[in-house]
């Protein structure tokens, strides 16, 4: 009952004629740091969980550490043997064919299904079954993916059985033929999602300029090209943004189907990071891969991202 | 008789008065029975495992172990990687696990040397005076003289292969490395694949196979850094396998169905695996025997006088200042014995480390009875043999050569700069 009182004093106006009014700033003042004590949990929360770890991470790559005993200073000797390492140069590559085939595929797939699937009769059942594999998870795909692609599985019986050429090739040994098919098997999970995200954006298209530009005699490609891409431009920055961060950091795939070999040679820096770390017991090593890639995956979004949103600004 | 029932009790109630002054003692010294007696009062030992699927016989190893006083709680993760970071997290814990599995070699001292797991050489004295133990195991675990952890169970390497296949093509179990190729070829020739291998996890166990047989001197100088990876007998070994993936000896790694199915379907005829591998024959219903036999792998050079037999062991460490250490050496011990390894061994259908327990199944009684009688060279297997970062550049240089089958030398370089790397480190 005191604190109820209390709570309320500052808000009660002075009465008429009172002498000495309070400063007029003291109940804003109040306030603002009322208002400001509410967000410190959600604050702490975020210095504990996302702030801190990144700091230790990074801490961590200056060390030597084998996850016992304390860290040892080295400097910058984990970054040096990273550089230093050839199997580093092989994830750079496939990490960067994994952020081209991820943009290609299944964005590329994905809007293609949406336009196909937009304004015709039961296109919700035209999507349904590429949104099916979105439910399962990475591994399973992985796995799936792995009894159809094996020497002697689905894919090379089937080609065998159509006579068709391809019955050789040994889709899970040769890189960097590996990653391309992992990457398929990546788009048959992923592109029915990004065709229910660019379905939204079709129909939120507002449908007057559409109508006007088909009076104005535009169809087909000309009239995707200049009037529904441009005001698909939000949708695709939030699409394309995610796929770029996904692709970046892909491992459940890959650790499922080939863990990054034969040797290295599927291995992306996600991977990497994680051998490194828990399979090689070498943290500051780990840590550095990390850091890497976290400055790669920060600055591929804040670019992407001011580009386009600069460019819709124009707009 | 009233006297002497009178007598018992009070002999009872003192000895259960003596032995509670013994168990967890009041000072909070978890370590103060010190004499292996089992504890006054039922104990739960916390354990951890990476080996999940393995609970079952855990938990029937309760009932054998509860009339000591001593039942495990047990956890077990899947993932063998999440597994060894959670144990090396547990330890910048207060909740240091009292009883866990771990590895041999070089991750063993590691924790050895952050003084994380509790000293068992009296232990190890104890059952080597019993004869629980054959001759070399304590080498696994004896780190600057003094042993940790004991052994949860032993793998012994060795060719199992397909009765039928055999049977069907008239060929003999061979006991020559010139007869083991005369096998291989008669299979090819009727289009049957000799031999099992992958390009992950075991890349590396023809390798072991071919060099241990080849020359064991190198295979342990490899161990020590005494042996270079470029030495003339370490190129030949290598070139050995590439001849055999070239003569059409194994099956495409690109296979990935399980060498179990491969070996019971007769799509390899043999297949080179620890003894593990005999749970996971039967459990696609191959039975011992009858479908599939083991055979050790025949020297590679006829010159080489002993018999090799790569030992694979896992250990069972107590954690340093864990609550119930005590408890879980005294569990540590028994486990050692005959009777807790008689009953693992029926439970598993393995084979145990203590010579006196009894292997039921026969192929494999008949390969410990040989071993027990020291007809082999044990050698340690290659994985914990070799120092990690070593191990880990072979991982990628035997499974690029399993897969691509490339000159061996520019990867036998790498690998030797890498164990001069180590080893420099060392001094």
């Amino acid at each position: 009952m005191t604190s109820r009182t209390s709570l309320a004093t500052p808000t009660t106006p002075p009465a008429a004629g009172a002498p000495g009014p309070a400063p007029a700033n003291k109940p804003r003042d109040t306030y603002r740091w009322a208002s400001r004590s509410f967000a410190l949990p959600a604050l702490a929360i975020v210095a504990v969980l996302l702030y801190l770890p990144f700091l230790w991470t990074t801490y961590l790559s200056f060390t030597e550490f084998n996850g016992l005993g304390d860290p040892e200073w080295v400097g910058l000797e984990k970054y040096r043997e990273m550089f230093a390492d050839a199997g580093f140069f092989t994830s750079v590559r496939n990490t960067l064919l994994w952020v081209v085939g991820t943009l290609v595929l299944p964005v590329g797939l994905g809007l293609f299904i949406a336009v196909l699937a937009h304004d015709i009769k039961g296109s919700f059942w035209y999507r349904l079954p590429f949104l099916l594999p979105y439910a399962i998870s990475g591994v399973a795909v992985g796995v799936i993916w792995t009894f159809i692609l094996q020497t002697g599985g689905a894919l090379s019986e089937a080609l065998a059985f159509l006579h068709l050429p391809g019955t050789e090739l040994r889709w899970l040994l040769d890189a960097p033929l590996n990653t391309l098919v992992m990457i398929v098997a990546a788009t048959w999970q992923g592109a029915g999602v990004n065709a229910l995200l660019f379905g939204i954006g079709l129909q939120s298209i507002p449908k007057e300029p559409i109508e006007a530009a088909r009076l104005d005699g535009a169809s087909g490609w000309t009239l995707f090209r200049t009037m529904t891409w441009p005001m698909l431009a939000p949708l695709t920055t939030v699409v394309v943004g995610l796929a770029i961060v996904g692709s970046l950091k892909t491992f459940d795939i890959i650790w499922a189907m080939t863990k990054g070999g034969p040797g290295r040679s599927s291995e992306t820096l996600a991977l990497t990071m994680y051998k490194e770390t828990f399979v090689n017991n070498d943290y500051g090593l780990g840590a550095a891969v990390a850091v890497l890639l976290t400055v790669v995956t920060v600055a591929a979004s804040v670019l992407y991202l001011r580009r386009q949103l600069s460019d819709s600004k124009e707009l | 008789m009233r006297k002497s029932v009178c007598a018992t009790a009070a002999l009872s109630a003192l000895a259960l008065t003596l032995a509670a002054c013994s168990g967890a003692s009041d000072d909070g010294d978890p370590t103060a029975t010190g004499d292996g007696d089992a504890p006054a009062e039922d104990v739960t030992i916390s354990f951890y495992t990476d080996k999940a699927a393995w609970e079952p016989s855990f938990e029937e190893m309760n009932t054998v172990s509860e009339p000591e006083g001593l039942t495990l709680s047990f956890t077990g993760y899947s993932d063998p990687t999440a597994y060894d970071a959670f144990v090396k997290q547990a330890f910048r814990t207060d909740s240091v696990p009292d009883l866990f599995t771990w590895h041999t070699g070089g991750q063993l001292a590691e924790l050895v040397e952050q003084g994380l797991v509790a000293e068992t050489t009296d232990l190890w004295a104890e059952a080597e005076a019993n004869g629980d133990v054959p001759e070399g195991l304590i080498d696994n675990y004896t780190i600057d003289g003094k042993q940790y952890c004991v052994p949860l169970n032993v793998v012994y390497w060795t060719m199992y292969y397909n009765k039928n296949i055999f049977d069907e093509h008239g060929l003999e179990v061979p006991t020559t490395w010139e007869e083991l190729e005369t096998v291989a070829d008669t299979l090819v020739e009727n289009d049957v694949v000799p031999f099992h291998q992958m390009n992950i996890i075991f890349e590396f166990v023809w390798f072991q196979a071919l060099l241990a047989g080849h020359s064991p001197e190198t295979y342990e100088g490899l161990q020590t850094g005494e042996a270079s990876y470029t030495d003339p007998e370490v190129v030949e070994v290598m070139e050995q396998w590439g001849e055999m993936m070239d003569n059409g000896y194994f099956i495409d790694p690109g296979v990935s169905t399980d060498p179990q199915t491969l070996l019971s379907t007769g799509e390899v005829a043999m297949a080179y695996f620890g003894t593990f591998f005999t749970g996971q024959l039967d459990s696609v219903g191959a039975v011992s025997g009858t479908d599939y036999g083991v055979f050790p792998v025949p020297n590679m050079n006829p010159d080489t006088e002993t018999n090799q037999m790569i030992l694979e062991t896992g250990p069972l460490c107590v954690g340093a200042g864990a609550e119930n250490e005590q408890a879980a050496l005294d569990y540590s011990a028994w486990w050692m014995g005959e009777d807790a390894q008689g009953a693992w061994s029926s439970s598993r259908g393995d084979v145990s480390f203590n010579p006196k327990a009894e292997v039921a199944d026969p192929e494999l009684a008949t390969l410990v009875e040989a071993v027990g009688n020291d007809e082999f060279q044990v050698q340690m297997r290659y994985l914990e043999a070799t120092p990690l970062p070593v191990y880990t550049l072979s991982t990628e240089i035997f499974g690029d050569f399993v897969t691509n089958n490339p000159d061996p030398v520019p990867g036998l370089e790498r690998l030797q700069a890498e164990a001069e790397a180590y080893w420099a480190e060392q001094e």
